[in-house]
């Protein structure tokens, strides 16, 4: 492999920085250095945790101050009480929290409607009930723990330098989790569902599985990050583990360093560590703490972001922009077209949909043929969009069937139906906000399609936005784009799944004329394809060109269904529309 | 003219736009714009209503410049905006809501007349006047928005789409207390997907299609060219 | 099993604590309801009042009335100021959450810079007066701590239901656009708020010096049990937050005569637990 500066220079400072930090207990610095540094790695490792979930997911907690003491007192307790030793109560230690994690999150998750301050208080409350729990209990019993008596395994020549080695395993092994998820599907996931779960869910992403995953590994790390301080400590009491200070502490280092990037938090936590403890020395403690507050609002106000972000955003601004050539290979996908048959893709048999006192869909029945386009079409309330929703899977269905290709998706989470080949696009856009075009289709072409390889997701990609005419604008964000551009990424994002059926929900709507001609020759071009479409739309001219049937609803049900100049010249969809006078 | 719109331009976010609008309402008048859904009528009503900024165009109201005037300031001139989907204060009883209406100091002045004046037009709402606004029925909360904005004692009301999700003999009810609202002498902008009721109540009527005015004129009229057709239907 | 009259006497007690957690939620509960800002410096607003009507009081023998009614505007004053900054920068809900923490760091910092981290005593005559009622011991400096909350929250409770600024802070709460239409101007109303907020700090603080033992990381004790309370007595609703405060003084008294001591917090937040699941929309 030829040798790369840009990749391999990092790596190589990464290794030798590795190595410089491992053995540098073996120097014999004076104590105070070994525990300074020592705290950097608790802060960086129980930060970096706690952005797995709440600054990846965007679920901020202010429990993790209860997963925290967990493995404090599970390690406290047995090493202390039962005599086991040390390092053998790690894993316990980490395996408590997150069990109760997704316990925690197994109840809280299935809330319809979780707002994120709900979530911060239910974990806030929880840390108390805890603390409360341990505190009256054998396991504290209030008199705290002594952990002197536990021996410390001697895995440096001091007794400090061996908790400073522990310290930095647990901070390197926790940035390497941290890297690997950030890379990984999961991540890829719960960075989605941090911008938009339902539309995460809808393209495929297993929302609920990866945010309790998450949930659990951050909790798991907190516990095993608690279990080594416990040794550190030295003594436990409740008060002093249970602390409201650590989830604010640790909240604050993510937020200032950058919540959604995986070091983010630990250029953070290193940064307000180094100094809070800068000035210990000097007495000066309190006005160390003063500082990092003003320090605080400065950085929430000007750069509420985070430092990462914020100084990527400066050195892309330095570096000249470098003409990027205009993507010429785009790798070609082959289209399997399929001819315009009889065949029935989808099922619609008596759909029902009901919100409280009102029914939006009082049983639909519709067949949707292999290959065609169907316009529905209906009075605003008419239930297009709910029925849209409940194909989807977004809402479940109240009574009916829904099947494609003959297996039944009518109460079937979004996510599976995404995976078998339903796509949709969404009236008002709604991409991925922090993820760039080309990260937004990567998305929805790994969760939607069939199991790839990373290179080949990545050429599918390029290609559908070359396809929907956004190349160019691969890195740009979406807030870059205009409501036109918006539309049509809409349109690559539901494309690179590779979907059997692609219900577009007016995707017309907003944009200017020549625009609407664009978007017509595109969804022919789609059509072109082989795809087969269902689409809601307002913008009659473009349904009558489009489509091949045009489906009328109604208070809830299917009104009409035909050609399309002869559905909406018939009397009765026009009196629907202008009333009965007109249609005479 | 009390109002007049001139090539205005609005947008805001993904929502549907609208380009070089201009129209007019008189005095005592009501006028209707049609337009199927996604038109941007909406976003016309919010931007005269002051609700959305213009980003071009001019928009006076009694001679009055208005592009630059704060949000909040729109309702001392005299407007009133009954919007789509009620938007009532859901948590906050009827009265509440009716009182909002009359938050100002010139319309808090009448505000016992006022309530007398929009119970005798909703007496049901009497009756419920303690209730939190959330509890009503829909024609009930259809009622509330527009007794909210009449408690405003407005020169003009703006409605929103006040037939939209109401069954057929209530939509009846809000286009009658439309007209009565114009014989109260305040003038009339309608914005309704309901053509035929929108029409059979204005004096004018323009038709809106994906954000542009293409037709105007006297309802009967527009009745019988082919805009409104082609824009409801395509054919 | 305690005796009945121990147990009368824990309810009392604990209904009179109550009241100082529901006078600290109040302020909390009016920003945090009506303006969806969640101000963590309420508490160390109230200490930094408490210590000035301890400094008064002891080193300048300024009645605590008298300072009290010099602080409250102070407090105003400085809850509008904070208003400032987060309606120059758009500071949302969490922001308000992080920054208004970095500020009781702040202020902890100051107090202690100013009045060390010693536990200070504000010794007045009031504290040892009670009223006995049958068995009962009643405190005169809680009782009054408990009238002047239950006037605050009902005049405020009334403030809101029947004037017109209160009304536009309800309605601009649910739907800042459509009050503003009608002519609310949300802006101004929410300094006036902001301000109210802190003044009731404050308040709260006055009692503060009055009852407790003053120690700048006492600031800290009350959030966790005062942050239930506000949400047990339902966001923007003074009334159900001094409820909610004495219901939750109560049973953590009740908890700590019949079970132990440090048994009371497991009360509150379990009642916050429940709540919340039950119905999410709560909030």
């Amino acid at each position: 492999m030829a040798v790369n500066p840009a990749r391999d220079l990092p790596r190589l400072a990464a290794v030798i920085g590795i190595g410089v930090f491992a053995l540098l207990p073996m120097a014999k610095l004076p104590a105070f250095y070994d525990s300074f540094l020592y705290l950097v790695f608790f802060w960086i490792s129980l930060s970096t945790s706690w952005t797995l979930l709440s600054g990846f997911a965007g679920y901020f907690s202010l429990g993790h101050a209860a997963f925290f003491g967990i493995g404090m007192y599970a390690t406290a307790v047995l090493s202390a009480k039962f005599d086991v030793p040390f390092l053998l109560t790690l894993p316990v230690a980490a395996a408590i929290p997150a069990l109760l994690a997704v316990g925690i999150g197994a109840v809280v998750f299935r809330l319809r409607r979780l707002r994120g301050e709900l979530f911060a208080l239910l974990t806030l409350a929880v840390t108390f009930v805890i603390a409360t729990i341990v505190l009256n209990t054998p396991i504290d019993g209030g008199g705290g723990i002594v952990m002197s008596a536990v021996p410390l395994p001697a895995i440096m020549p001091t007794p400090t330098g061996s908790i400073y080695a522990l310290g930095f395993v647990l901070c390197v092994g926790t940035l390497a989790i941290a890297w690997k998820v950030a890379h990984s599907r999961l991540g890829m996931g719960l960075f989605a569902i941090h911008d938009d779960e339902d539309v995460a869910e809808a393209k495929g992403v297993p929302t609920f599985r990866y945010k309790l995953s998450a949930f659990a590994l951050s909790a798991g790390i907190a516990g095993a990050v608690g279990g080594v301080h416990a040794m550190y400590v030295g003594f436990l009491t409740v008060s002093g583990t249970f602390e409201l200070t650590v989830p604010l502490y640790v909240v604050l280092m993510s937020v200032i360093g950058g919540s959604r990037s995986w070091f983010g938090p630990a250029i953070g936590a290193a940064f307000i560590t180094t100094l809070l403890y800068a000035f210990i020395s000097g007495g000066e403690a309190m006005i160390g703490r003063a500082l990092v507050g003003v320090i605080l609002i400065v950085a929430i106000l000007w750069l509420p972001d985070g430092l990462v972000p914020a100084l990527k955003k400066w050195l892309a601004r330095r570096r000249p922009a470098i003409a990027k050539p205009a993507i010429v290979h785009v790798a070609p996908v082959v289209a399997t077209a399929r001819p315009l048959g009889e065949r029935v893709l989808l099922q619609v048999r008596g759909a029902a949909k009901r919100f409280g006192g009102l029914q939006a869909l009082a049983g639909v029945d519709l067949d949707v043929r292999e290959g065609e386009i169907l316009g529905l079409v209906g009075p605003n309330g008419s239930g297009k969009t709910t029925l849209i929703n409940v194909i989807s899977g977004f809402y479940p269905l109240s009574g009916g069937t829904i099947t494609i290709d003959g297996a039944e998706i009518g109460h079937v989470p979004a996510h599976a139906i995404a995976r078998r080949g339903v796509a949709r696009t969404y009236q008002i856009p709604r991409p991925f906000v922090n993820m760039t075009v080309l990260d937004n289709v990567i998305l929805a072409a790994t969760f939607g399609g069939p199991p790839r390889r990373a290179a080949d997701i990545r050429d599918e990609a390029l290609h559908w936005i070359g396809f929907t005419g956004l190349a160019g604008k691969e890195d740009v964000l979406p807030a870059g784009l205009n409501l036109h551009e918006r539309k049509f990424l809409e349109l690559a994002r539901a494309l690179a799944a590779k979907p059997k059926l692609l219900l577009l929900d007016e995707v017309l709507s907003g944009l200017n004329p020549a625009e609407v001609d664009n978007a017509i020759r595109l969804v022919r071009a789609i059509r072109a394809q082989g795809a087969t479409i269902v689409f809601v739309e307002h913008l009659m001219r473009a349904v009558i060109e489009l489509s091949d049937r045009i489906a009328v609803l109604n208070e809830g049900k299917l009104f009409a269904l035909g050609a399309p100049r002869d559905v909406m010249r018939d009397p009765r969809v026009v009196s629907i529309y202008l009333g009965k006078a007109y249609a005479a | 003219m009390l109002l007049e719109a001139r090539h205005l331009h609005v947008g805001y976010g993904d929502a549907p736009a609208v380009w070089d609008v201009s129209l007019d309402v008189g005095a005592g008048e009501i006028v209707s714009v049609i337009g199927p859904n996604g038109a941007g009528k909406t976003t016309l009503i919010n931007a005269i209503a002051g609700l959305l900024r213009c980003r071009q165009g001019e928009l006076r109201f009694d001679g009055a410049e208005m592009t630059t005037v704060k949000a909040h300031d729109y309702c001392s001139h005299g407007i009133a905006l009954v919007p789509e989907g009620r938007r009532l204060f859901v948590k906050m009883s009827v009265e509440e809501n009716l009182e909002l209406g009359c938050y100002l100091s010139a319309a808090r002045a009448g505000r016992a007349q006022s309530l007398e004046k929009v119970y005798g037009l909703f007496p049901i709402l009497r009756d419920k006047r303690g209730q939190p606004a959330g509890e009503l029925s829909g024609g009930q909360q259809q009622m509330v928005a527009i007794g909210r904005a009449l408690m405003a004692r407005p020169r003009i009301v703006l409605f929103d789409e006040p037939s939209l999700g109401l069954a057929p003999t209530i939509v009846d009810d809000m286009f009658d207390i439309i007209a009565k609202v114009r014989q109260d002498g305040a003038a009339v902008l309608l914005v309704e997907q309901n053509v035929l009721k929108a029409l059979e109540v204005a004096d004018r009527a323009y038709v809106l299609e994906q954000g542009r005015i293409v037709a105007e004129g006297l309802p009967a009229e527009l009745l019988k060219q082919p805009h409104i057709r082609e824009a409801y239907l395509g054919v | 099993m305690p005796s009945v009259t121990l147990l009368g006497q824990a309810l009392i007690s604990g209904v009179l604590a109550g009241g100082l957690y529901g006078l600290l939620a109040m302020g909390l509960s009016l920003s945090w309801g009506l303006l969806r800002l969640v101000n963590l410096s309420h508490f160390a607003l109230a200490f930094l009042a408490a210590y000035i009507v301890y400094e008064l009081g002891t080193n300048y023998h300024v009645e605590p009335w008298w300072s009290a009614a010099m602080v409250v505007p102070a407090m105003f004053a400085i809850g509008a100021g904070q208003h400032w900054l987060f309606d120059r920068f758009k500071v949302n809900e969490l922001g308000s959450l992080l920054m208004t923490f970095s500020f009781a760091v702040i202020l902890e910092v100051a107090i202690q810079l100013y009045w060390t981290a010693d536990f200070r005593r504000y010794e007045t005559e009031y504290a040892t007066r009670s009223l006995k009622v049958g068995p009962f011991y009643i405190p005169v400096l809680d009782l009054t701590l408990c009238i002047v909350a239950g006037a605050l929250a009902w005049g405020t409770w009334l403030w809101l239901r029947q004037t017109y600024v209160g009304k536009a802070l309800r309605a601009a709460a649910e739907d800042p656009e459509i009050a503003a239409a009608y002519g609310v101007n949300h802006k101004k109303l929410a300094y006036l708020l902001s301000g109210i907020g802190a003044a009731y700090a404050g308040v709260a603080g006055t009692f503060i010096a009055l009852i407790a033992t003053l120690a700048p990381a006492q600031i800290w004790t009350y959030l966790g049990v005062v942050f239930a309370v506000v949400i047990i007595g339902r966001l923007g609703n003074p009334l159900g937050a001094l409820l909610a405060g004495m219901l939750i003084g109560a049973s953590e008294s009740l908890a700590q005569a019949v079970l132990s001591p440090a048994w009371s917090p497991i009360v509150s937040f379990s009642v916050l637990i429940v709540i919340l699941l039950w119905d999410p929309e709560w909030l």
